[in-house]
C-alpha cells in the first residue's frame, strides 16, 4: 500500500511524502514504517506502543478509529497520516 | 490591578508600510509581547511546553489600528501587554497596545488575541489536543486575571453582516504553498502568516480589478483599519491552499473577506482553515 505523509510529519520520513509499504494491515504498515524511519516511531507511538491519540489515520480517505487499525489493506490501498494540530 | 509588561522596541523599516504599521508586524510584536508577559508573570513559554506539556494555538485575533505611526516618527515603539485566562482555563487572552509617540488622548494600535491551550502528547512532533490549563499553571494567575466567561469571536457575525448587506466589488483566488520560513518550530504555519497571505490576496485583487473598480484603490491608499482573524485548523509545511477573497463596499467601508482553504487533488476543502476580515475606511 501507499502511505502518504504530510506537514509536520515530513521531517520524520526524510521528506518522503508517498512511501510504498508491504504489509497486510494498517497497523502492520505503521510498524513497518516506524522501522524504516526510526525518528517516526516516537511520533506515531506512545511509550506503550499504542498509536498516539493526536495522530489521525485515514484508509482511502476514511478516518480510522484506534480499534480499526487492524483493518486489512492491499497494494491498491492508501493510508494517510495527518497531525491534527501542534502546540508551539 | 492586572499585571502588565511595558517596554520599548527599536523600530526597523520592516515594521511599516508607507501608511502605518504592517499588520503582520503587529501580530509578530504581539506574539512576542504575549510571551514576555507570560514569562514575567506566569511561566515561560518554553517551560510551559517542556515541564507542563502545554502549548498554545491562536484561535481568535482582532487588531484595531490606532493613530498613524511611520518609520520616521520615532526611534522606538512602545508596547504594553496584559494577559488573563478565560472560560475556566480553556482560553488564554492577551491585549497588546503598540504605539508611536502618542499625543494626548492618542490611540494606540490594539491587538487582542485568544489562544487555546493544548495538552501535548509528549512526542517530538509537539502534537496535542485542546485542554484546560493545569491547576499549577492556573494558580499563577491573579484572581483578577481569571474570567469565567469565554471569549466569543466576533468574526462569524461580522462576516454574515458583510455578506448580507455589503455590495460585492470583486472576487479572487490566490493559491499558496506553505514553506518552512512561514512556519514555527513544529513545521506548522506561524499564525501571522495568515495576515500576510490575506494581505497578498487582497493586493492581487486590487491589482487585477482596481482599474475597473475604483473603490478598491482605498486598500492601497490607507492602512487596514480593523482586522479580524479566526483559526479553525492550521496549515503545515508544504500544505497547499488558496485564499478565496471577496471585496465588499459595506456601510461606507471597504471590506475584504478572506477564506484560507486547503486544496488538493480532491478540490478545495469545504471548511476554511482560517478566516480573515480586513476593513478600510477613509480618514
Amino acid at each position: 500500500m501507499i502511505v502518504r505523509v504530510s506537514g509536520a510529519l515530513l521531517r520524520f520520513t526524510d521528506y518522503q511524502r508517498a512511501i510504498n509499504v508491504d504489509a497486510p494491515t494498517v497497523e502492520a504498515a505503521l510498524a513497518s514504517l516506524a522501522s524504516e524511519y526510526q525518528p517516526l516511531r516516537k511520533v506515531l507511538f506512545d511509550r506503550n506502543g499504542r498509536v498516539r491519540a493526536t495522530q489521525r489515520i485515514f484508509l482511502n480517505g476514511e478516518p480510522l478509529e484506534p480499534d480499526q487499525l487492524a483493518s486489512s489493506a492491499g497494494d491498491a490501498d492508501c493510508v494517510e497520516l495527518l497531525l491534527a494540530i501542534s502546540g508551539g | 490591578m492586572h499585571r502588565f509588561c511595558a517596554y520599548e522596541v527599536p523600530v526597523d523599516t520592516g515594521f511599516f508600510t508607507p501608511h502605518h504599521l504592517q499588520p503582520a508586524a503587529i501580530c509578530r510584536l504581539a506574539f512576542n509581547g504575549a510571551g514576555r508577559w507570560l514569562s514575567r508573570h506566569v511561566i515561560s513559554h518554553r517551560r510551559l511546553v517542556v515541564e507542563h506539556r502545554t502549548g498554545f494555538v491562536y484561535w481568535s485575533v482582532q487588531v484595531v489600528t490606532g493613530d498613524r505611526v511611520g518609520f520616521f516618527d520615532a526611534d522606538r515603539l512602545g508596547v504594553t501587554v496584559t494577559g488573563r485566562v478565560r472560560g475556566g482555563g480553556t482560553q488564554v487572552e492577551c491585549d497588546v497596545d503598540v504605539s508611536g509617540p502618542l499625543r494626548p488622548a492618542g490611540r494606540p494600535t490594539r491587538l487582542r488575541a485568544v489562544c487555546v491551550p493544548l495538552l501535548l502528547d509528549g512526542g517530538p512532533a509537539l502534537s496535542g489536543a485542546p485542554a484546560r490549563l493545569g491547576p499549577e499553571v492556573l494558580s499563577a494567575f491573579l484572581a483578577e486575571e481569571i474570567e469565567e466567561r469565554p471569549h466569543r469571536s466576533p468574526l462569524p457575525a461580522l462576516r454574515a453582516a458583510i455578506a448580507a448587506r455589503g455590495a460585492v466589488l470583486a472576487r479572487g483566488r490566490a493559491p499558496f504553498v506553505i514553506h518552512r520560513h512561514q512556519c514555527e518550530v513544529a513545521d506548522q504555519w506561524f499564525w501571522p502568516e495568515a495576515v500576510s497571505l490575506a494581505g497578498g490576496a487582497r493586493e492581487e485583487l486590487v491589482r487585477a480589478h482596481a482599474e475597473r473598480v475604483a473603490p478598491l484603490r482605498l486598500a492601497m491608499q490607507a492602512p487596514v483599519g480593523r482586522l479580524d482573524l479566526l483559526f479553525n485548523r492550521p496549515f503545515f509545511l508544504f500544505d497547499e491552499g488558496a485564499v478565496l477573497s471577496t471585496a465588499y463596499e459595506w456601510e461606507g467601508r471597504l471590506a475584504f473577506v478572506h477564506e484560507l482553504v486547503g486544496t488538493g487533488a480532491a478540490g478545495d476543502e469545504p471548511r476554511p482553515r482560517a478566516l480573515a476580515v480586513e476593513q478600510f475606511t477613509c480618514d
